[in-house]
């Protein structure tokens, strides 16, 4: 038994920790209802969207990540992804549920969107198509985990396939969010709806060597060949994704600084030497692609152990690119004499509610999950 | 009868920065306090000349109830919308503080009122000028250089159709498409 306990993290302690990280959201939460949005987030009128939309899109690109991976084994027929879909799947209403919260607490009356979305409902507003999409797709995620848990195969598949068409609707909608938007030439055009979906795939091949490489790890027992051949492939596939990713950031850069284009110019900039520019080289060069494709490209790193890593690595890099891409699109001033400017560029730094409340959660996303892995029958059954 | 297409036209070269639009604007519309919160503003230009011969213009704004304005395209519950007049404005118990809008304004035009708990902006002072003495709005009525000049695009014996087929005019941001209301006198 104690050797047993070296080799995985203590659950006891973890599942404290995770439970602290969700009592620090609820502090959050209560600070914000008891205070108002205004008292309590560093959000302004020139810059209305702080952390919690960030970590809204962290988490639903996550969502979206899992789907599409798991979508990879029941749907097209990759064999050797089938072992996660009921994990992915659960992970991906989890990792849903919880966006929807930091959004909930983001926007001041989601039961107005609630009533509103469905009897005064605005077809030409991207929000609406998120919301609506969204809310499909968490039905469908749903059908499709009831159909895995029950063994329908049939029903499964085309659940999957329904939720597949969903999860990249929403998604690429959830980039038009942005890229619809003329008056932010940093986020307008068509990049953003296809640069999400490819960015889920490499938030779904991060978080599921996750899964895997601690859900084998909490068995105490060697890996069995099927999970290292299963995470090699994994990994490999993982490279393509961050590669493909690494040529989205570079053609992102390149028309933002080329002939200095007005308003897109300083927000590249913000990201390139500004007040982004920790974020980016750190943060989303160097954790969310570099040191993942070097240890995944290398077969001597490419274990379990260096795929799960790299998969650690990435998903705290891709957290950094939300936040950079939400915040990066909103530095620039509207108008000229707006007094309070650093540099040329407005400025944001996250509350201590708006921190608490992104970590609440997090934690909720991680607690909810180990909850689910002790509780539900995950493991799937051959066929 | 013929709806109306309310504007302002604005001589920049009046303007002496008293701010006293701002003031009045949120005296009549109750805009909470907070420097956040307005619905009006005078914008600084950059200082022209080399001391000691030196220069500066300023540029009123406010929203410019664009004809074809983004921040209704993209509310999601209907919340922005605008009158048959051509005022764009907030339905406040609809509005579900996304702040979509005011990430879509290109002109930055809006604010997240606590007090009324919704996205609010200028209306043109709608509850004086369709009152019963048809007031003007508290910005145009307060100038001391009567830099604002409000009226009915669609008549054109009204004073702003008279200086805009008069004077040659610019409006803020053309490329955005928004089709401004709020003309500037060049």
């Amino acid at each position: 038994m104690s050797s047993f306990l070296k080799h995985r993290p203590s659950l006891p302690l973890w599942l404290g920790l995770l439970s602290i990280g969700v009592l620090i959201g609820v502090a959050g939460a209560l600070n914000v209802l008891i205070n108002g949005h205004a008292q309590v987030y560093n959000v302004t009128r020139e810059v209305p969207w702080g952390i919690l939309i960030a970590t809204y899109v962290f988490l639903v690109v996550s969502s979206t990540g899992l789907c599409l991976l798991s979508s990879l084994g029941h749907v097209f027929g990759i064999e050797k992804f089938e072992f996660i879909g009921k994990r992915a799947i659960i992970l991906a209403i989890i990792t849903l549920l919880c966006g929807f919260g930091a959004i909930g607490m983001e926007i001041n009356h989601p039961i107005r969107l609630a009533i509103y979305a469905i009897i005064s409902p605005n077809f030409t507003s991207a929000i609406w198509w998120m919301g609506t999409l969204y809310g499909l797709y968490l039905v469908l995620l749903c059908g499709e985990l009831y159909f895995l848990m029950k063994g329908m195969h049939k029903g499964a598949f085309a659940m999957g396939m329904l939720g597949f068409i969903a999860a990249v609707s929403a998604h690429s909608n959830l980039g038009a969010v942005f890229g619809l938007l003329e008056a932010r030439p940093f986020w307008h055009g068509s990049f953003l709806p296809i640069y999400f979906i490819l960015s889920a795939l490499v938030s779904g091949g991060a978080i599921v060597s996750m899964i895997v490489y601690f859900n084998h790890k909490q068995s105490g027992t060697p890996m069995p060949q099927k999970y290292e051949d299963f995470i090699d492939t994994l990994g490999r596939l993982q490279t393509l994704f961050l590669m493909v990713l690494v040529f989205f950031v570079i053609w992102k850069i390149i028309p933002g600084i080329y002939g200095h284009p007005p308003e897109k110019y300083e927000a590249t900039m913000a990201m390139l030497t500004g007040p982004l520019a920790f974020n980016f080289w750190f943060f989303e060069v160097l954790l969310g692609l570099l040191i993942p494709i070097t240890l995944l490209i290398n077969p001597r790193t490419r274990t379990p152990m260096g795929v799960m890593w790299a998969g650690i690595s990435a998903t705290v890099g891709i957290f950094f690119m939300r936040y950079d891409l939400v915040i990066g699109g909103q530095l620039v001033s509207m108008r000229a004499g707006t007094s309070d400017l650093r540099d040329g560029l407005l400025h944001y730094v996250p509350s201590v509610t708006e921190f608490a409340i992104v970590i609440g959660a997090i934690s909720a996303c991680l607690l909810l999950y180990t909850l689910a892995e002790r509780f539900l029958p995950l493991d799937t059954d051959e066929h | 009868m013929k709806n109306k297409r309310f504007a302002i036209v604005l001589d920049t070269n009046r303007c002496i920065d008293c701010k006293a639009c701002t003031v009045a604007c949120k005296t009549e519309n109750h805009v909470p306090l907070g420097t956040d919160n307005y619905r009006n503003w005078v914008g600084p230009e950059p200082l022209r000349g080399t001391y000691p011969d030196l220069g500066q213009s300023f540029t009123p704004s406010q929203c410019q109830h664009c004809s074809n304005p983004p921040c209704e395209h993209v509310c999601p519950t209907g919340a922005t919308t605008v009158t048959p007049d051509g005022i764009v404005h907030v339905i406040e118990h609809k509005c579900i503080g996304c702040k979509y809008c005011m990430t879509a304004c290109p002109y930055d035009a809006r604010y997240y009122n606590e007090e009324i708990e919704a996205v609010d902006k200028c209306t043109f002072c709608s509850q004086r000028i369709y009152g019963e003495n048809g007031q003007l709005p508290a910005c145009v009525e307060t100038c001391p250089t009567k830099v604002r000049v409000f009226g009915d695009l669609n008549d054109p014996n009204s004073d702003v159709s008279k200086l805009l087929a008069k004077y040659p005019s610019r409006v803020l941001k053309p490329a955005q498409g928004t089709k401004p209301n709020l003309y500037y006198l060049i």
